[in-house]
């Protein structure tokens, strides 16, 4: 446990050096830090409980929509639309979670996917509210205590706090009791009643609390395009993104999804500028060789043979 | 004394088998209550009806004069049942002391607490010095006392064990009789499926025969043994 903190406090002093350290790299880690706040958000479901969804694109945009639309329809500053956006991705959590978690695993990832389209649809047909297919642009923001939130800087810190946030939550839930009927819930249902636990009301729990952070990442996410279309925010490829950078790096695990983070969306980044029109094939390849090599994710692979050789030790030693 | 647990014309069909036929059942407090029967008498069937993963087509199950019979497993759980399965079914990604955890979450909610539970459960069925080891690395016997550690984590007052004693050697048999024994001296009601009968002698106050889901005798575990009834149901007639 106290491991987990000394590798969080490290991350937290690289995040917040990293922006004296590389000034015009800034646009890179905003991106960087919140794919890793959205894959760690969605492995509270994915990873811990076990429910995986090919739909969180559904509360990243939900989250998007509602700071925008806040500020340029009714000029509600995102401080307070924030907390609403997670708030209403609860809500839709919870009311997708009661129809859907009846389904068994597949069936309910399939139906994640359903979900993320009918807003995609909503926000293109219901122009009235989200200005159609033509997005919100958001033209003005405030300024609390004279900082631009349009600066990469300030959203660079945005970002690191949803990231940092987000991970520290779910340290903090994965020793808890909460944690541990996450785990139960995810390795056996049965056994889990056995032990007391309402296995749908704690995937209901998972998946509002996934929801919540996602849109929070998602809102931070409208301020850094600044524009917003649906076809970029409800985006089927951004739902799986979300999954593969979380099941890449290790479900879970504390920091696996943030590794699954840097290495494809750093990757990403690298190969895009090195390799051209190679960059997809180059990125392929590499997902592959982590699916092959670390089948259980890249954190996940590496504390469990960490484990087993100190306990193969211990029990030689004995 | 009042029954602890109490079950009444219990019957579940699956489809047009009747696999529990109208059983009648009563627990007393610190009571071992033993089923038995030959393969296929609807033995698990009833014990899932008991602990509420199988729904009766009709009857009652009650315990402490409380109506359970609608309840889930987990408020079941609540009230104090705590059930192993016939296979055992350790949480095989977590760590032994983290298997036990999930369980001794129920009555604890804080950490420290629940930590201390599950290190005494485990203290008590011989696996402290295991603790840290991933669950599936366990043997048959190992994960046996898991199981019971798992649910006596739950502080339950009646426990249902579905062949805990199957596929044991003689010295783990044996410990496993004894470890039962103390925990119903201490108080513990226990509804037994098994097929050993040396266990069964040596343990049950109480033992109830089923063939075919329906009870064909019970008593006292020498007087049901020697019951022609009981014989022909497991050896069938000449």
């Amino acid at each position: 446990m106290t491991r987990i903190w000394i590798i969080f406090a490290g991350l937290a002093v690289a995040g917040l050096v990293y922006p004296f350290a590389m000034p015009g790299m800034l646009s890179v880690a905003v991106t960087v830090l919140l794919f890793a706040g959205w894959a760690t958000a969605w492995d509270i479901a994915g990873g811990w409980c076990g429910q995986v969804s090919l739909g969180h694109a559904a509360f990243v945009g939900l989250g998007a929509y509602v700071v925008a639309l806040g500020q340029v329809e009714l000029g509600i500053a995102p401080w307070f639309t924030l907390p609403a956006a997670a708030a209403l991705a609860a809500a839709l959590a919870w009311c997708w979670g009661r129809l859907t978690f009846s389904l068994a695993g597949p069936y309910f990832t399939l139906s994640t996917i359903a979900v993320a389209e009918i807003l995609r649809m909503v926000a293109i047909n219901e122009d009235w509210l989200t200005g159609g297919a033509i997005g919100v642009f958001i033209s003005t923001l405030p300024e609390p205590f004279g900082i631009d939130l349009f600066s990469r800087e300030a959203q660079y810190w945005m970002a690191l706090a949803f990231a940092l946030g987000t991970i520290a939550l779910v340290a903090i839930l994965s020793e808890r009791r909460f944690g541990y009927r996450m785990r139960a819930v995810r390795e056996d249902e049965n056994s889990a009643m056995a032990a007391g636990i309402d296995p749908t009301a704690t995937k209901l729990h998972a998946f509002m609390l996934s929801g919540a952070l996602t849109a929070v990442g998602g809102g931070i996410y409208g301020i850094f395009l600044s524009y917003l279309e649906p076809h970029v925010m409800f985006y089927l490829f951004l739902s799986v993104q979300i999954a593969l950078t979380a099941i890449i790096g290790g479900r879970g695990t504390v920091f696996g999804p943030a590794a699954g983070a840097v290495l494809l969306v750093g990757a990403g980044e690298v190969f895009r500028t090195a390799f051209a029109q190679a960059n997809l094939l180059i990125y392929g390849i590499l997902i592959l060789i982590v699916v092959l090599f670390f089948p259980r994710g890249l954190v996940a692979e590496l504390t469990r043979r960490i484990a087993r050789r100190r306990y193969a030790r211990s029990a030689q030693s004995e | 004394m009042p029954d602890l647990l109490r079950a009444s014309e219990l019957t579940v069909r699956f489809g047009g088998l009747t696999a529990v036929d109208a059983v009648d059942l009563r627990v007393g407090e610190g009571e071992v209550v033993a089923l038995i029967g030959p393969n296929g008498a609807g033995k698990t069937t009833c014990f899932d009806a008991l602990t509420g993963f199988v729904r009766p087509g009709a009857g009652r199950v009650e315990l402490d004069g409380r109506d359970v019979t609608a309840l889930p497993p987990f408020e079941r759980t609540r009230l104090g049942m705590a059930r192993t399965f016939q296979t055992e079914r350790p949480f095989e990604d977590l760590s032994v002391l983290r298997n036990v955890l999930v369980p001794a979450f129920l009555r604890h909610p804080r950490r420290a607490e629940a930590e201390a539970l599950a290190r005494s459960a485990l203290e008590r069925v011989g696996l402290a010095d295991r603790a840290d080891q991933p669950a599936s690395d366990l043997n048959l016997a190992r994960r046996r006392r898991l199981e019971l550690a798992k649910a006596l984590a739950l502080e339950p007052r009646i426990l249902f064990l579905d062949e805990v004693m199957a596929g044991l050697n003689p010295p783990a048999l044996a410990e496993m009789i004894a470890f039962l024994r103390t925990l119903s001296d201490e108080g513990m009601a226990i509804v037994l499926v098994e097929h050993i009968l040396e266990a069964v002698m040596q343990l049950a106050d109480h033992v109830v025969v089923l063939a075919s889901g329906a009870v064909i005798a019970e008593g006292r575990p020498d007087a049901v043994t020697s019951d022609p009834a009981v014989i022909e149901a497991y050896l069938g007639t000449e």
